[in-house]
């Protein structure tokens, strides 16, 4: 059995995790019906099944477009490098050749700091959020950012050494002298064990940290604090944030969840060497398997969607923040989100994080 | 003795019936919803659920009341009988809407006791059930209740109360759900029990020893866990074509519930149980129930014609480059 945590996962080895939620309200479908044979009716089945199809249920058609599976009312994140900007017009190349956005009046544009979209410059790699009505205006433009997000393993003058998680690359993040005292207004402890959250522009071997993504939690990683709600209610709120993965495919849609079924074994923890529901987290979350899917809404914008579980969230678990993006949402990291399904709830990247209610098919 | 006996049923059966209804009504407090209610509601269309929710705390609470009120001298007579006859009628219908439940929504609680009750409806929930039915039947033709005045007297009626209370305590899944929310254990979404446990207890049940004989393969090709549920998927085979015998653990150190499914491999589709098997008149008593009115529902997935665009999108379905 795979674990819950695959890098490299193939279409064939993954099938059986798409068809999860199909077999899962199979089971619960009227056991009447079963013995009766019918077949569940087309609205019960998930888009493109049916009872004649050959094809694995739950697969996507592998040529789908990333177009044709963005519904109207979401943002489209779509990335690339700058090869011109100006006041009205924003151009950049992909892989599959030039795409030109027309920027709206009000559209903005960040690289460490707020700035007019035609000082943008060529080359910079730009995270572009296209308006859900429009496939051609961008409202709003983030170049070169980046975030770590993890404990500090070294500190070194204004380099840090940042572990975000037991299987990643160590991250570096520089601090310049600009940046340092605002950075450390909220990260007043920047020693070895403790948790940081930076976002920032990111260079070719490291992170120019800017701003700090969050308070800092006044413990070190090692000693995590629980949070004392025993009951779990039915929707969860709490703050989601996004993470920066230099391996994982740009416009993955999925959310990284805190409280994956310790039996699956998120490869984190035993890589970490924790045992079953050993890992320490802030908040207890009802535990899910990769597949879960999780509707996620975004309490500042007001837009929600339907995420699958793309795997666990070692670093996120342990923070016990608040977003304070809009409302104060309550304590802890609840979803940790695709760079793509952050933008696309409308999310501000610089922001880092918003306040989200999860509900969890039940 | 028989006496005694049948005097401890009204205090018993009033016990359960206000308990019940109180607990409904703080469930709709807390939700601020009176359709919030679980278990036999979920059988009436949404917009009766309000109306069914509430009458059905009416009636418990006031049936509950009149067993206390007409229990003395006041109210014996007719109507202390029909309130005992209604109380029975109740537990009969609730038996009945029950095992109705049982096999339209086998996922879901009972309801009885409000947000305690949240536990798939097993046999036990069902004889309680049948067992509160049989009380209020044995209480129909009692005369007024005396209350014993001596120790000695009372012993005999405090012994046999305490040994119901206790039967009935074994019968309620609700004694589990009171000590997580005490905190003596943990609430099922959070129940740490390995895939070795569920399949122990997946191998103890009915559910296998009925279908095994179905499996292609011994080992299972997948198994997660969705909250209170951990899904074990076997790969089987039907009328020459590859299908899926899946079955569903509900998180629980003893006696779980199990349910399960045969689906096309391929499609998706439910598969009916071969025919003709010995076992199929145990496969029809385990899912006692008519025919079903309307299909459970289902949470959304990205692509349902009708769906809410801005709750249900697509481009959520999981591809292999999503899986990192």
């Amino acid at each position: 059995m795979c674990c819950e945590r695959c890098p490299g996962a193939t279409q064939a080895g993954t099938d059986h995790i798409a068809k999860r939620r199909l077999l899962k309200a199979a089971v619960f479908q009227p056991a009447v019906q079963q013995a009766a044979g019918n077949t569940p009716p087309a609205d019960t089945m998930p888009a493109g099944t049916t009872s004649a199809s050959a094809a694995p249920a739950a697969a996507p058609p592998a040529n789908a477009s990333r177009a044709d599976l963005t519904p109207a009312s979401l943002y489209r994140p779509v990335t690339g490098q700058i090869i011109d900007a100006g006041p009205q017009v924003i151009v950049i190349g992909q892989e599959r050749g030039e795409r030109r956005f027309v920027l709206t009046a009000r559209a903005s544009a960040w690289r460490g700091s707020p700035l007019d979209p035609a000082s943008l410059r060529i080359g910079d790699k730009a995270v572009i959020r296209v308006l859900p009505s429009r496939s051609d205006v961008a409202d709003r433009i983030w170049a070169n950012i980046g975030r770590v997000t993890g404990t500090i393993m070294v500190r070194d003058q204004d380099r840090l050494v940042v572990a975000e998680g037991s299987t990643k690359k160590l991250q570096t993040v520089v601090i310049p002298p600009r940046a340092r005292v605002r950075i450390q207004v909220r990260f007043p402890t920047l020693q070895p064990g403790y948790l940081v959250d930076i976002i920032g522009i990111r260079r070719r071997d490291h992170l120019e940290g800017l701003h700090p993504a969050t308070p800092q939690p006044h413990y070190r990683s090692d000693l995590v604090p629980k949070d004392l709600r025993r009951r779990l209610p039915e929707t969860i709120n709490g703050s989601a944030t996004w993470h920066d993965s230099a391996d994982e495919p740009y416009g993955v849609l999925g959310v990284s969840y805190p409280a994956i079924d310790p039996s699956a074994g998120c490869l984190e923890d035993s890589e970490a060497g924790y045992g079953h529901g050993e890992a320490p987290a802030y908040r207890d979350l009802p535990y899910l398997a990769v597949g879960t899917a999780l509707n996620v809404r975004n309490e500042c914008t007001g837009i929600s969607w339907t995420l699958p579980v793309t795997g666990c969230a070692p670093i996120a678990r342990l923070f016990n923040d608040r977003c304070v993006a809009c409302q104060n949402s309550d304590r802890g990291r609840v979803a940790d989100l695709t760079l793509s399904s952050f933008v696309a709830l409308g999310g501000e990247l610089d922001a880092g994080c918003f306040n989200a209610t999860l509900t969890i098919g039940r | 003795m028989l006496t005694t006996l049948r005097d401890i049923q009204i205090p018993l059966l009033a016990a359960m019936l206000l308990g019940g209804s109180l607990a409904k009504l703080a469930r709709a407090i807390g939700r601020r919803s009176v359709s919030a209610g679980l278990g036999p509601t979920a059988l009436f269309p949404l917009r009766l659920r309000p109306w069914a929710g509430a009458m059905l705390f009416a009636v418990e609470f006031g049936m509950g009341f009149g067993l206390i009120a007409t229990a003395g001298a006041f109210g014996s007579g007719a109507p202390a009988t029909l309130v005992r006859v209604g109380t029975c009628v109740l537990f009969v219908v609730a038996t009945c809407a029950l095992i109705e439940l049982r096999s339209i929504r086998p996922d879901i609680g009972c309801g009885c006791f409000g947000e305690f009750s949240a536990s798939p409806i097993t046999g036990r929930i069902l004889a309680r059930s049948i067992l509160l039915a049989i009380a209020a039947l044995a209480t129909v033709t009692l005369p007024r209740i005396v209350l014993p005045r001596t120790a000695v007297a009372a012993t005999p009626f405090l012994i046999m109360l305490l040994a119901e209370l206790v039967l009935f305590g074994f019968l309620s899944p609700e004694v589990r759900e009171v000590l997580v929310r005490v905190g003596y254990s943990a609430p099922c979404e959070r129940r740490v029990m390995s895939t070795e446990q569920s399949i122990a207890a997946l191998h103890r049940s009915a559910q296998w020893r009925k279908h095994s004989a179905l499996l292609a393969d011994r080992r299972p090709h997948d198994i997660w866990r969705e909250l209170c549920w951990r899904y074990i998927a076997y790969p089987s085979r039907y009328d020459g074509r590859a299908a899926e015998l899946v079955f569903a653990v509900y998180l629980q150190h003893r006696r779980p519930a199990v349910l399960s499914v045969l689906v096309d491999a391929a499609t998706g589709a439910v598969i009916p149980w071969p025919v003709g098997r010995p076992a199929d008149w145990w496969l029809r008593l385990s899912h006692l129930g008519l025919p079903a009115a309307s299909q459970p529902e289902h949470d959304p997935w990205p692509g349902d014609q009708g769906a809410d665009p801005a709750r249900d999108q697509p481009g959520t379905r999981l591809t292999a480059s999503s899986l990192v």
